[in-house]
């Protein structure tokens, strides 16, 4: 029985592997995912990390010189008017007289706060000129013979108990979710080629022809598609593993490294998943009648694991999504990452229950292929 | 008021001051005779041995980030291993990226007296980029912050404000400090302090360290560099001490920041118009209060409770003094001059409230590395030098006193040499400078092969604080080498307006109602 088995799976494999476009494919999610991650981490962190210079409109300057400079010296200036953010600040007309007698002088900052693009430099411009008010307000307090700390009844203290690998959770969850997807998308082109596929070459009525139980076709079929699932997810981790140690984590305050500690895990907690993946995507494909419909109806059943990870990184539903598969693995990957306790008891029933729905469906796989209508495309 | 170095970290005015309540008044009252104890420093430094060490993780003042705590146990006599033990506490600001466990900064604090600890998030905000691949170390000198502080905290004066410093013996208070003491004083030098540098080192298990001194904290990157130069990657010397200056000379560069700021002021339009007499106005009150003191009665800074002020010439010139050392806190200083000539106290006392702590200072450590390091090199010359300036009168009759009590070794004469090295190292010095002017950064670059010089236009004392200076650092750890280091960031215009009233940088519209107001507001 085994031996059938393995024959079939080589059977499998070799008739993959003479489509080479069709593995490509699969692949090239495997290569390309973890690089298109990194350019937009690339971008991200130019955007968040504010650049030197941020240029405003600035009405009435000679009002505030002091101030003018104050800001200048903080990178904040008012540049050419083309390349100006659309930030006006505006110094009153009574700045000087105001300033002179000690009471607050009006400073205006006109911007449109919905405007995300504006959010981080508004907030630069905010903070800077708050360091300055408290500043001449400290001052002014000496000047009077008052020492400023009496402004500060309350010294707070703030003990974060993150680690600089916890904060990347954030972006290390996501990046974890287009690892896992490694498994859907590398065996996709597969499964509807060896389904959907041999039946519209008509091979596959020839395979049942010969002396195996559909079961043993059905397992062949299943562990060929979980091996290249596998495989795509090896390969995504591995060029994740060079990418993602170009990209400059450390400007954001935080490191990610993937360590083969983690790739060890990932793929170990990606087994059930590209398992329920190739049987998922077999049983879809044996129930469409050609090879272009197995095709769309996979992009939309690629749909729901998709929403399950993204549910699980971004915290939504967290309670029932760990018992749930993929959800489950990813936010006990996720937990792993942050040098946190892995969840053992969840990892462990999502992971069983992962494997029912696989077995669930490769049972019905198994019932459908007794059936004319399945095997002949009716 | 003290005498000596300090580093600027804390002596920046923002709503988050930070500063311990310790009133170190035993500075004030330093006091009287040399005795001639010679003790013969050794020249080479044996490996010391470190044992019953902790590690932890733990939070600092300041930041909210977990950070590796330690301490290690070291003989308090270096060379009797089996006698005493202190703890040594250091504290590892760990890398967000570690590019390996074999290099690390190793930042070192001023004075002397400070502790590293307790100005990390002044070292943690000027060396992020540097702490973006290298782990930043802070230890706490034996005699400062945790380990077994030399503190000589005054007590029995109801008010520092109104104690006239002139009235009290300092010999006595120093003889005070030194029997409450449970420390052999005469072991809280920098070489011993070095031995422990090297012992933390060792124990956290780097290769090799690139070093930041500030001030003081100058002296023993020097003497890192002299003593274990194979241990060293890079250093930056930032508002430095040469090995053969005496930090009791200090007196020539208040007198050059006191003139430049007089200086600015006649180049300033504004300040100026509104000071047209700044300097006279200086001489008068020097020379008022040098006869005698001025009693008021004013509101405490701190408590707003009413209290005597006695402004001593000492008070007066100290709270000027320390005020030269931050660019934001210097831009007062004209407005509190010619109030004081008109008789208004109140920025003065404001001023004199920001430094009444010490800034953090163990005094007694303080007295440690003077008395054995600088007093005792003073030769007549020197001291005739010294004595032309009031700073420099006050601090050679204060150490006179204390250090005849403290009773130190003599370094040895090699101590004073220039430090001879191919290491890379940048030197920053501020043109501000009120206690280490840039013609210090040049003498310590005699024998150094591979340095490099940068003055900061507008920078007073720390310059990695007040401006780019940060990003050399940062740049030099990476590199390793100060070849291609530009210091053109340098330039850029961070200086303030000056204090026009109590309230305004900005010129004050010229109608009588705002004279009116000003007027009411100083009353």
């Amino acid at each position: 029985m085994s031996n059938k088995i393995i024959t079939m799976v080589r059977k499998e494999l070799i008739d993959a592997a003479r489509d080479k476009r069709s593995v490509m494919a699969g692949l090239y999610y495997a290569v390309g995912a973890p690089l298109l991650m990194c350019g937009m981490f690339f971008m991200l962190i130019g955007q968040l990390t504010s650049p030197e210079d941020l240029n405003i409109k600035i009405n009435n300057p000679q009002g505030a010189p002091d101030l003018i400079k104050y800001l200048s010296s903080k990178g904040i200036t008012q540049g050419d008017a083309d390349k100006n953010k659309d930030i006006l600040l505006v110094i009153s007309d009574d700045y000087a007289s105001n300033m002179a007698k000690g009471i607050s002088a009006d400073v205006t900052l006109i911007a449109d706060a919905s405007n995300e693009k504006l959010q981080k430099s508004i907030r630069r411009l905010e903070k800077s000129l708050q360091q300055y008010s408290s500043e001449m307000g400290s001052l002014r307090l000496i000047a009077r013979g008052i020492d400023p700390r009496v402004m500060q009844p309350i010294k707070l203290n703030v003990e974060d108990q993150a680690t600089p690998d916890s904060k990347a959770g954030m972006i290390l969850g996501l990046a974890t979710m287009t690892m896992i997807y490694a498994v859907f998308i590398s065996g996709m082109n597969l499964a509807i080629d060896t389904s959907a596929g041999e039946r519209e070459r008509n091979s596959l009525a020839l395979l049942l022809s010969h002396p195996v139980s559909t079961g043993q076709i059905v397992i062949s079929k299943i562990i060929t598609v979980t091996l290249f699932g596998m495989i795509g997810l090896l390969l995504t981790l591995i060029v994740s593993k060079f990418a993602y140690s170009f990209v400059p984590w450390q400007e954001l305050g935080f490191s990610v490294s993937v360590n083969s500690s983690f790739i060890g895990m990932m793929m170990l907690v990606g087994l059930p998943v590209a398992i329920m993946a190739a049987c998922l995507q077999l049983f879809v494909s044996f129930m469409a009648k050609s090879f272009k419909e197995a095709q769309s109806y996979l992009t939309i059943v690629l749909m729901l694991p998709m929403m399950l990870a993204m549910a699980a990184s971004y915290d939504i539903a967290p309670d029932t999504l760990q018992w749930l598969p993929v959800s489950g693995q990813l936010q006990a990957l996720i937990e792993f990452i942050k040098g946190r306790e892995l969840p053992g008891m969840q990892l462990a029933i999502s992971s069983l229950i992962t494997l029912a729905i696989s077995a669930l469906l490769a049972f019905g796989m198994q019932k459908s292929l007794k059936s004319e209508k399945i095997v002949f495309g009716l | 008021m003290h005498h000596g170095m300090y580093s600027p970290l804390r002596a920046r005015v923002c709503p988050t001051l930070t500063r311990r309540k310790k009133v170190a008044l035993a500075v004030v009252i330093w006091a009287a005779i040399l005795l001639p104890t010679v003790h013969a420093q050794p020249l080479t430094l044996s490996a010391p041995k470190a044992v019953n060490t902790t590690d932890n993780s733990c939070y600092v003042d300041g930041l909210s980030e977990q950070m590796n705590c330690g301490s290690i146990s070291v003989p308090e006599d270096h060379d009797q291993p089996e006698g005493k033990h202190i703890q040594v506490y250091y504290v590892v600001m760990p890398a967000i990226k570690s590019s390996g466990k074999s290099e690390a900064l190793l930042a070192i604090a001023g004075g002397p007296g400070q502790s590293a600890i307790e100005n990390a998030k002044g070292f943690d905000q000027m060396l992020t980029k540097v702490r973006q691949t290298h782990d930043v170390i802070l230890i706490d000198q034996r005699g400062t912050g945790q380990s077994n502080p030399l503190q000589c905290v005054g007590d029995g004066f109801a008010s520092p404000l109104a104690i006239n410093e002139s009235d009290f013996d300092a010999r006595e208070e120093s003889q005070k400090c030194l029997d409450e003491l449970d420390a052999d004083v005469t072991q809280y030098d920098s070489l011993s302090a070095l031995r422990d540098f090297e012992a933390v080192r060792q124990h956290l298990g780097y290769q090799k360290l690139h070093l930041y001194g500030v001030s003081y904290g100058t002296r023993m990157a020097q003497l890192y560099m002299r003593h274990y130069p194979e241990h060293i990657a890079t250093v930056t010397l930032d508002g430095v001490v040469p090995m053969q200056q005496s930090v009791l000379a200090i007196g020539d560069a208040i007198a050059r920041a006191f003139d430049l700021l007089i200086q600015d002021c006649s180049n300033n339009t504004l300040c100026h118009n509104q000071f047209p007499q700044l300097a006279a106005e200086l001489d008068k009150m020097d020379s008022e209060l040098a006869q005698a003191p001025k009693i008021s009665m004013i509101a405490d800074p701190r408590t707003g409770e009413a209290t005597q002020l006695t402004m001593t010439r000492s008070k007066f010139n100290g709270a000027l003094r320390m005020a030269l050392y931050s660019p934001s806190v210097r831009a007062l200083i004209p407005h509190a001059i010619h109030q004081a000539s008109q008789g208004n106290f109140q920025p003065i006392t404001g001023l004199y409230a920001m430094s009444m702590d010490g800034a953090g200072i163990a005094m007694g450590m303080h007295a440690s590395v003077v008395c054995a390091e600088d007093w005792q090199r003073l030769t007549p010359q020197l001291r005739a030098n010294i004595s032309q300036h009031y700073f420099g009168r006050e601090m050679l009759k204060t150490f006179e006193k204390s250090c005849a009590v403290w009773n130190m070794p003599t370094v040895d004469s090699s101590f004073s040499q220039a430090i001879a090295s191919d290491i890379p190292t940048l030197i920053l010095s501020g043109k501000l400078d009120p206690a280490t002017p840039p013609s210090w950064g040049e003498m310590a670059m005699e024998k150094l092969t591979n340095a490099k010089h940068f003055v900061a236009p507008y920078a007073t004392h720390g310059v990695a604080y007040q401006s780019c200076g940060n990003n050399l650092i940062a740049e030099l750890v990476e590199k390793g080498a100060v070849a291609d280091i530009d210091g053109e960031c340098l330039n850029k215009d961070i200086s303030r307006n000056f204090y026009l009233n109590a309230s305004t940088v900005e010129a004050i519209p010229s109608d009588t109602d705002t004279k009116q107001a000003e007027t009411a507001l100083n009353q």
